[in-house]
């Protein structure tokens, strides 16, 4: 199997961690950052994402594992990207009365 | 029989989905854990495109950078993270078959997880104490939408986390005691950084945009 053939370094590890504590701060960073909202949301998906691809690269094995597991594991999140899809066009438009502020 | 029939019938046997193989290349119970793990993760896609929902329907939404102590939150994930870490580790070790070492991992990352499930008691007792309900809040704008999905993405999370660590206490028991194999300790491990990968959506999402 593929775990079995596939041993990853402590130090492999401890990169990661170290990488993924960058990434953190530099989110932290951004959260912090005085640019337009709509960038800083891109911004903060591209560290999400990469923070996310290398705990389920590294951490999960999935860069190790047949090609069959890894496409079965992100295809429902594209379908929940396609979901987002479809409902965020609504707040677009006259559906602020929805909540209203106090 | 037609011997085209069988001849299909062979091709099937032979193949990855014929049975008595593993078309993913993995174990039973390793496949399983993945398929929970995606199932899951929807949930938490749910509550996380329905937050964003709210957000955007919502005129105005409170600063969360001003409201939310950063310091402690950051530490919350400097903990996570840490511990995912440190379960690779312990991954790694049991599958070198070194079940001192993996427990000693194991333990490390259930500490991770107290830690953890300590600042995030920490935060909600502050958070009521201040006034916060799943229903209003006292920070301006006063949306109460921005509690209820904080109560229900943070609580839910946080019992995730609450689990991992008992089923990471047990399988360090187990690991203690020799009673383990190597993907009892990796199938623990996965769902351990699926709450890790979770945590880095609700850090970037709900705390920092």
């Amino acid at each position: 199997m593929a775990h079995d053939t596939h041993a990853i370094s402590y130090k492999t590890y401890g990169l990661t961690w170290f990488w993924l504590l960058v990434l953190t701060g530099l989110a932290l960073g951004l959260g912090y950052a005085p640019i337009p909202e709509r960038i800083k949301a891109l911004l903060l998906v591209c560290t999400t994402l990469a923070k996310v691809l290398v705990i389920a690269a590294i951490f999960m094995h999935l860069r190790y594992e047949r090609i069959n597991l890894i496409l079965i594991t992100f295809t429902p999140l594209i379908l929940a990207i396609i979901f987002f899809s479809f409902t965020f066009p609504e707040t677009m438009g006259s559906a602020s009365h929805v909540i209203q502020v106090r | 029989m037609d011997s085209s029939l069988a001849a299909e019938q062979q091709r099937i046997l032979a193949s990855d989905w014929g049975g008595g193989k593993s078309p993913f290349g993995t174990s039973w119970s390793k496949f399983m854990m993945w398929i929970f793990i995606i199932s899951d993760a929807l949930t938490f896609a749910g509550f996380l495109i329905a937050y964003g929902f709210m957000r955007s329907i919502s005129p105005a939404w409170p600063k969360q950078t001003e409201i939310f102590n950063m310091v402690l939150i950051t530490f919350m994930t400097f903990a996570l993270i840490s511990s995912s870490a440190v379960m690779a580790m312990a991954v790694g070790a049991a599958r070198a078959s070194n079940p001192k070492l993996a427990f000693r991992f194991l333990v490390l990352t259930i500490i991770g997880g107290f830690i953890f499930l300590g600042c995030q008691a920490y935060e909600w007792t502050h958070f009521i104490e201040e006034g916060a309900r799943p229903w209003t809040n006292p920070w301006m704008p006063a949306v109460p939408q921005f509690t209820a999905a904080f109560f229900v993405i943070t609580g839910f999370h946080g019992f995730h986390v609450f689990s991992g660590v008992t089923i990471l206490a047990v399988v360090a028991i187990r690991a203690a005691m020799g009673k383990y194999s190597g993907d009892q300790v990796e199938n623990a491990g996965l769902y351990w950084h699926f709450v890790d990968v979770v945590w880095v959506f609700v850090f970037a999402f709900f705390y920092l945009l």
